[in-house]
C-alpha cells in the first residue's frame, strides 16, 4: 500500500515539473502572437482604417488557437452587445486567460491596452499599440530566460521533489 | 429609427422610444446636450424629455457606438463636424474645438449631439418635374431657407430624374455629395433608395467633383447640394457649358436675396438656370412658393404647390 502511494506522489510531483515546464516553453510563443496580433491591429487601424471589430475580425482569420477565438468573441460581441469596448475586454480577456500560458502581469498589460483600443485619434492609438508592444516585447525577452533557466530542469526537479516527500513519508 | 435607438444608451433610447410612440411625434431632429434635457423637434415644434439628463458618460457611450468602437475613424468627420450614419441620419456635433496651424484638426469634449433624421420622401417632386423637363432636364436652382428641405427635394428630384418618370426616360444622373446628404452613402454605396442610373461622388469636394464627373462619367445631369462660394459657381459655368443640366440648392429666403448674393451674380448675369424654385417653411416644411424662368418671371399661374 505505502509503495503505491509513494509512486502516486513522485508521479504527480514529476507531472507537475513537466506541466511548469510546459507553461515556461509556451509564454514566449504566446507573447510572440500577442506581439504579432497587435501589429495587425496597427495595420489595420492606421492604413486601412478598420473599425476595432473589423481589425479584430481579420486578427482572428490570421490567428489560430484561443487567441482567434479571443478576437473573433471580441469581434462579434462588439456588434451584437451595447456594452462598452472595454467591458467586452475585459471579460474576454479573463476567460482566455484561463486557458493560456500568460501571468498576471501579461494579463495587466493587455487589459490596460484594452482601455485604450479605440478612444484615441490614430497617431496616439499608434502611439498606445507601440508602448504595449514594447511591453510585451520585454515579457517576451524575460520568458525566454525563465524558459532557458528553468525549462529543462524543471521536469527533474519534479521528479526529484516527488521522491523527497516519498523519502519522506516512508 | 432603430439604428439611432441602437446608437443612444439603453434608458434614454427607451424613454424616446415611449415618447414618440405615445405621443405620436415624429421627430426631425433629437438634441441631446450634456447636464441638459432632450430636445426633440419637428421643425418648429419642439417637445423636451424634461426628466432625462445626458451625462458625460452618455456622450461618451453615443460617440464610441457612432464610431463602432473606433473614434481614430472619425478624425476627418469629427472636424466637419457631422457623421453620416447608416440610414442617411446624421448626427452633428459640437464641443471644443483644437485647432492646429490655425484649421480645425477636431473636437474635443464633446457637448452636444444633434441627430438629424433623415427624413427620405418619395414622390415630392413628381408635380414640377414636367415643369423641369423640355427634351432635357433645364437647369435648376433651388432655393430655401435651413430646413426647408431643399436636400429632401433634391434626393427626390436624383430618384426620378435618374430613374424616368412617365415620358419622360431615365437620364444619366451624377451626384457630387460633399456631405453624404443626397444619397446619404455608406462607404461610398448609396443608402437610400435612388434611381437606377445614378453615379455619386461622396464626400468630394462640389467644385473639383463636378468637373471629375464631367470628364469621367459622361452624365446628361449633375446634381450638387448648397452651393455657395466662388469655385462652386466657376465650376458650374464650366458644367452647364459642356452641354450638362445641373440642378442645385443654395441657402435663401427669396430669389430676390439670392441675386444680391455677390458671389452667385455671375450665375444670374448669364441667366444660366432656367428653373428656379423657391421652398419656404413658413407654412409647412418643403412647401414650393415659386417658380420662375431664368428672367425671374413665375412660370405657373398656381402660385403654390404643396410638397
Amino acid at each position: 500500500m505505502k509503495w503505491i502511494g509513494a509512486l502516486f506522489v513522485v508521479i504527480t510531483c514529476l507531472f507537475a515539473g513537466l506541466e511548469y515546464a510546459r507553461k515556461l516553453e509556451q509564454r514566449p510563443k504566446i507573447i510572440r502572437l500577442w506581439k504579432n496580433s497587435l501589429l495587425i491591429l496597427e495595420a489595420e487601424m492606421v492604413y486601412s482604417h478598420a473599425a476595432v471589430h473589423e481589425a479584430c475580425d481579420n486578427i482572428a482569420q490570421q490567428m489560430k488557437g484561443p487567441l482567434a477565438h479571443f478576437f473573433q468573441t471580441i469581434s462579434r460581441r462588439l456588434q451584437m452587445e451595447p456594452l462598452e469596448l472595454y467591458e467586452i475586454w475585459d471579460e474576454e480577456v479573463e476567460k482566455l486567460w484561463t486557458r493560456i500560458a500568460l501571468n498576471k502581469e501579461d494579463k495587466e498589460i493587455i487589459k490596460q491596452f484594452g482601455r485604450t483600443l479605440g478612444q484615441h485619434d490614430i497617431i496616439q492609438q499608434k502611439k498606445y499599440i507601440q508602448l504595449t508592444i514594447a511591453h510585451l516585447e520585454n515579457k517576451h525577452q524575460e520568458a525566454i530566460e525563465m524558459n532557458q533557466r528553468y525549462g529543462k530542469v524543471s521536469g527533474s526537479l519534479g521528479l526529484l521533489f516527488g521522491l523527497f516527500i516519498a523519502l519522506l513519508l516512508l | 429609427m432603430e439604428v439611432i435607438y441602437s446608437l443612444l444608451p439603453e434608458h434614454i433610447a427607451w424613454e424616446i422610444r415611449q415618447f414618440i410612440k405615445t405621443e405620436h411625434f415624429h421627430p426631425q431632429e433629437i438634441r441631446l446636450r450634456i447636464d441638459r434635457p432632450i430636445e426633440l423637434n419637428k421643425g418648429r415644434q419642439v417637445q423636451w424629455l424634461s426628466h432625462l439628463r445626458i451625462s458625460q458618460k452618455d456622450a461618451k457611450y453615443i460617440l464610441n457606438r457612432i464610431s463602432d468602437h473606433s473614434i481614430y475613424r472619425l478624425e476627418e468627420e469629427l472636424r466637419q463636424g457631422y457623421i453620416t450614419i447608416k440610414g442617411g441620419h446624421r448626427i452633428g456635433i459640437s464641443g471644443s474645438v483644437i485647432v492646429e496651424n490655425s484649421a480645425v484638426k477636431a473636437i474635443k469634449h464633446i457637448s452636444s449631439f444633434n441627430i438629424r433624421i433623415s427624413n427620405d420622401v418619395s414622390g415630392i417632386s413628381k408635380p414640377f418635374l414636367p415643369l423641369l423637363y423640355d427634351h432635357h432636364y433645364l437647369s435648376t436652382l433651388i432655393i430655401g431657407p435651413p430646413q426647408s428641405g431643399k436636400t429632401t427635394l433634391l434626393r427626390d428630384i436624383a430618384r426620378y430624374v435618374s430613374s424616368g418618370l412617365h415620358k419622360i426616360p431615365a437620364q444619366k444622373t451624377a451626384v457630387v455629395d460633399e456631405r453624404s446628404e443626397i444619397c446619404a452613402s455608406l462607404n461610398g454605396i448609396p443608402q437610400s433608395e435612388s434611381g437606377l442610373r445614378i453615379d455619386v461622388l461622396d464626400q468630394c469636394p462640389k467644385s473639383e467633383g463636378m468637373m471629375m464627373l464631367v470628364r469621367s462619367m459622361s452624365p446628361e445631369v449633375i446634381i450638387v447640394d448648397e452651393i455657395g462660394n466662388e469655385k462652386d459657381v466657376q465650376a458650374i459655368l464650366e458644367v452647364i457649358n459642356a452641354g450638362v443640366s445641373i440642378m442645385c440648392s443654395v441657402h435663401g429666403r427669396s430669389y430676390e436675396e439670392v441675386l444680391r448674393r455677390p458671389a452667385l451674380a455671375p450665375l444670374f448675369t448669364l441667366n444660366l438656370f432656367n428653373r428656379i424654385l423657391v421652398l419656404s417653411n413658413s407654412n409647412q416644411v418643403g412647401e414650393v412658393i415659386q417658380i420662375l424662368d431664368s428672367e425671374g418671371n413665375n412660370i405657373t399661374k398656381q402660385s403654390e404647390y404643396t410638397v
